[in-house]
C-alpha cells in the first residue's frame, strides 16, 4: 500500500516506464560478436607481491608485519609522527585491544560515539577486504563509519593477510559471501591517497581526502 | 540558420586562431594520452575489455525498465527514495522543494554533468540556497561563471596562472601558482562548506541493480564528503546509468578510469545504497535518487542509435577529436561537448537548435576508435545528418549545386569538359590576383587557405601516361 502511494505522488514513473516499453518493441541490432576471447586482465600469481607493488606505485604506505602484536607496535610508530590530536578509531575488539600500545596522552574518539570530526587527526579502521590487483583496499560503512576513511589527513587501515585477494572480481565474491554487500548502505574501494589533477592535468595529491594512506598487514593472526 | 548554429561559426572562429588557448589543450591532453598509453599496458586485452563494456551496456539498455525497478525496489528497501523526473523542470523542481521542506541553507554538490544538464546549480541559487561545487575543476569554473569545458576535466582550458590569479581575486591566500597551493587553498575553502552543508548532491557514475547501489567514481574525495557528512544526499543520474550486476564494475571501474584520466582506478569508488543504516556510525539521514528521462527514452525508441546511451561520460571522444581540440569545449554551449554532445545534444529535449553540431566533424572516426564502450560515434553523427536534412530541403544554391554535379557526373566526356574548363578559369583567376575574392567559386576555402597548386593535367589525362589505357 505504502509502495503504490509513492508510485501515486510520482506519476513520472509509469510514464517513464511505458516510453520504455514502447522503445523496446523495436530489437536493436545485436551487438557485435565478441572477436576476442582473451582475458581481460592476466591473472595475479603472487597477491602479496602484487599488493606491495602496487601500493607503492599508487602512494600507499604498506607495512607488512609478522603479526598483530608488531602491527600494533607499527601503528603506534606511525601515529608517534603526527602532530598531536585526537585519534578516531573503529570501536572492534582487535583495534580495542591495540590502543594501550598507541602514544599516550592522545584522546581516542570511537566510532561507537559517533563519526570523526573535523580536527582528528588520523583515523584507524580495518577494512573488508584487500585488493592485490590494484593495492586498493574495500572499505564498508561497518569499518568504523563512512567518514572514517576520509576525513582526517591520515588513515590507517589495519588487516591480516587472509583479507587479501587477487583481484576485483575476487573481492566482489567475498563481499558477497561475508553478507558486506546487503548489510552496509556504504562501500568505498579505495586506491591510493586522495588527489586532483584537474589543474593542467597534473596529479596533486591530497585534494579533499587523506593526504597519508598506511595500510599495516599482518602475514599472521597472533 | 539557428542562432545557436551562427554562435557556434563565430565562437569556432575566434578560438581556431586562439594559440594560446590551442597550446594549453595540446599540453593536457598530451599528458592525458601519456598516462593512458602507460596505463593500457595493465590490461591484458583492451579489446575484449572494450567488447565486455559494450554487452554490459547493451544488457543493461536493452532491458532498461526491469533493470530500473530491480535497483528502485532494492534502493527503497533500505529506506532510500526514488524520484523518477520526466524532464529537467521536474528533477529541479524536487530537489528545490526537497531542500525548502528541510529547511537547507548549504549545498555542497560533486560533478556531475546531469545536474548541469538540469541547471540545478542556478535554479537552488535562484531560491536562496548557498550552493558550492566541490570538484576542484567545477569549483574554479564556478568562480568564473562558466559551464564546464570538459566533461571529465572542467577547468582544461586554463592553465595554472590563470587559476591562481583567479584565486588571489577571489579568495585570497595565493602565493604561487604552484599546483599543490591551489589545491590547498581550495581544500581549506571547501573544508567549511563541507562540515556546514544540510544536503549534498551527487551523480551517479553507475546504478547498480542487483544490488540496489549508486556507483560514484571521484579522485578528490570531494564526492565521499559530500555523500557522509550532510543529513540528506541526493543522487541525480540518467536512466540509461543502470547496469545489471555489482561484478560488472571488476570491467568497468578500471575502463572509466584508463579512458578518462589514464588512471589504472580512480582513487575512491563509491558504492551507496541508502541512508545510514541502523547500526551505522555517520552518514545522511536520507538519500534520494532522482532518474532523469529528459529525451532518453526517445533516443532509445531509434534502435539505430539506442548505443548511443551507452555512453559512460568518461571524455575520451573529447580529447581524440581534432575539432574540439581546435574550436574547444565553451564553442559547443552544450552541457555534453565533443563528439558524444554532437550525437547526443540533437535528440536530447531542446535538442532543435543543435542540429549544426552533426556537421562540426571531420568524421575522421578517431572518437569511435577511443570509445571504451564501442560506441559508433563517427557513423552516428553521419545517421544525425541524414534525420536532419531528410527532414528539410537543404538551401537553394545547394540543391542547385547538386543538381549540376550529377549531370556533369552522368557523362565522362562531359565531366572531362567541365573539369578542363575549371582548371583553366582558377588557373586565370589566380594568376590575375583573384585569389579568395569575391568572384572566387572556391572563396569558403581560398578565403582563409592558400589556394592549392592547379595541375596542368587531369587525373585521366595523367593515368593514361602512366598506364596506358584510360
Amino acid at each position: 500500500m505504502e509502495q503504490a502511494d509513492k508510485h501515486a505522488q510520482n506519476p513520472g514513473r509509469e510514464r517513464i516506464l511505458a516510453r520504455i516499453r514502447a522503445a523496446l518493441r523495436e530489437a536493436a541490432p545485436q551487438h557485435q560478436a565478441s572477436s576476442t576471447a582473451g582475458a581481460i586482465f592476466a591473472a595475479v600469481p603472487d597477491a602479496l607481491g602484487r599488493f606491495q607493488q602496487e601500493c607503492a606505485g599508487n602512494n600507499t604506505e604498506c607495512l607488512v608485519v609478522p603479526d598483530m602484536g608488531a602491527g600494533t607496535a607499527a601503528v603506534a610508530t606511525v601515529l608517534g609522527s603526527l602532530p598531536a590530536g585526537e585519534i578516531f578509531v573503529q570501536d572492534a575488539p582487535s583495534l580495542r585491544s591495540m590502543t594501550s600500545m598507541w602514544h599516550e596522552g592522545r584522546t581516542v574518539r570511537w566510532s561507537s560515539e559517533g563519526g570523526p570530526t573535523e580536527s582528528s587527526s588520523a583515523t584507524i579502521s580495518l577494512a573488508e577486504t584487500l585488493v592485490a590487483q590494484t593495492g586498493s583496499i574495500f572499505v564498508s560503512a561497518a569499518c568504523g563509519g563512512r567518514g572514517a576513511s576520509v576525513v582526517a589527513p591520515v588513515h590507517i587501515v589495519v588487516a591480516g593477510l587472509e583479507q587479501l585477494v587477487p583481484d576485483l572480481p575476487a573481492a566482489f565474491a567475498r563481499l558477497r559471501e561475508s553478507g558486506a554487500l546487503a548489510k552496509n548502505s556504504y562501500l568505498c574501494l579505495i586506491t591510493g591517497s586522495s588527489r586532483t589533477a584537474d589543474i593542467e592535468k597534473i596529479i596533486v595529491m591530497g585534494a579533499h581526502g587523506p593526504r597519508r594512506l598506511v595500510v599495516v598487514l599482518a602475514l599472521g593472526s597472533s | 540558420m539557428s542562432s545557436a548554429a551562427q554562435e557556434f561559426l563565430r565562437a569556432a572562429a575566434i578560438k581556431s586562431v586562439d594559440l594560446g588557448h590551442r597550446q594549453t589543450i595540446r599540453r593536457a591532453i598530451d599528458h592525458y594520452e601519456a598516462a593512458v598509453e602507460h596505463t593500457r599496458g595493465r590490461f591484458n586485452d583492451w579489446e575484449a575489455a572494450r567488447q565486455r563494456c559494450h554487452e554490459i551496456k547493451w544488457e543493461a539498455l536493452n532491458h532498461l525498465g526491469r533493470y530500473l525497478v530491480e535497483f528502485e525496489g532494492r534502493v527503497r528497501a533500505r529506506r532510500g527514495h526514488v524520484f523518477w523526473a520526466e524532464t529537467s523542470e521536474q528533477a529541479q523542481q524536487y530537489i528545490t522543494d526537497l531542500a525548502l521542506r528541510r529547511g537547507v541553507r548549504t549545498v555542497v554538490k560533486s560533478k556531475s554533468m546531469v545536474t548541469e544538464e538540469i541547471h540545478l546549480r542556478p535554479g537552488l541559487e535562484r531560491k536562496g540556497f548557498k550552493v558550492f561545487e566541490t570538484d576542484l575543476g567545477e569549483f574554479i569554473v564556478q568562480l568564473r561563471n562558466e559551464r564546464p569545458y570538459h566533461i571529465m576535466t572542467p577547468a582544461m582550458h586554463l592553465t595554472r596562472s590563470e587559476i591562481a590569479d583567479l584565486f588571489t581575486e577571489k579568495l585570497g591566500g595565493v602565493d604561487s601558482d604552484d599546483p599543490q597551493g591551489l589545491v590547498a587553498v581550495a581544500r581549506r575553502e571547501l573544508r567549511k562548506a563541507f562540515f556546514s552543508a544540510e544536503m549534498g548532491v551527487s551523480g551517479a557514475n553507475f546504478l547498480v541493480a542487483d544490488s540496489g547501489m549508486v556507483a560514484l567514481t571521484t579522485n578528490e574525495g570531494n564526492g565521499r564528503l559530500g555523500t557522509s557528512l550532510p543529513r540528506i544526499h541526493v543522487a541525480v543520474t540518467g536512466i540509461e546509468k543502470v547496469i545489471p550486476r555489482i561484478e560488472d564494475l571488476a570491467v568497468l571501474w578500471p575502463v572509466v578510469a584508463l579512458s578518462g584520466t589514464g588512471q589504472s582506478l580512480a582513487c575512491y569508488n563509491t558504492l551507496i545504497g541508502g541512508p545510514r543504516g541502523p547500526n551505522e556510525t555517520d552518514g545522511p539521514e536520507e538519500f534520494h535518487v532522482v532518474l532523469l528521462d529528459n529525451g532518453r527514452s526517445e533516443l532509445l525508441a531509434d534502435a539505430e542509435q539506442r548505443d548511443v546511451l551507452h555512453c559512460i561520460r568518461c571524455g575520451a571522444c573529447l580529447n581524440a577529436c581534432p575539432v574540439f581540440r581546435t574550436i574547444g569545449g565553451h564553442t559547443y554551449a552544450t552541457t555534453y561537448p565533443g563528439p558524444i554532445g554532437s550525437v547526443l545534444t540533437p535528440n536530447l529535449h531542446a535538442g532543435g537548435q543543435f542540429r549544426h553540431l552533426p556537421f562540426a566533424s571531420s568524421l575522421c572516426g578517431a572518437c569511435t576508435d577511443v570509445c571504451p564502450v564501442k560506441i559508433d560515434l563517427h557513423h552516428h553523427l553521419l545517421h544525425n545528418r541524414r534525420n536532419i536534412v531528410g527532414s528539410a530541403k537543404g538551401p537553394m544554391s545547394e540543391q542547385i549545386g547538386f543538381k549540376l554535379w550529377r549531370w556533369a557526373m552522368l557523362n565522362s566526356r562531359r565531366f572531362a569538359f567541365l573539369s578542363l574548363l575549371a582548371r583553366v578559369a582558377l588557373r586565370v583567376l589566380y594568376r590575375l590576383g583573384l585569389e579568395g575574392s569575391m568572384i572566387d567559386p572556391m572563396r569558403p576555402w581560398t578565403k582563409v587557405h592558400a589556394a592549392p597548386r592547379i595541375p596542368g593535367k587531369s587525373f585521366r589525362a595523367l593515368w593514361r601516361e602512366q598506364h596506358g589505357t584510360s
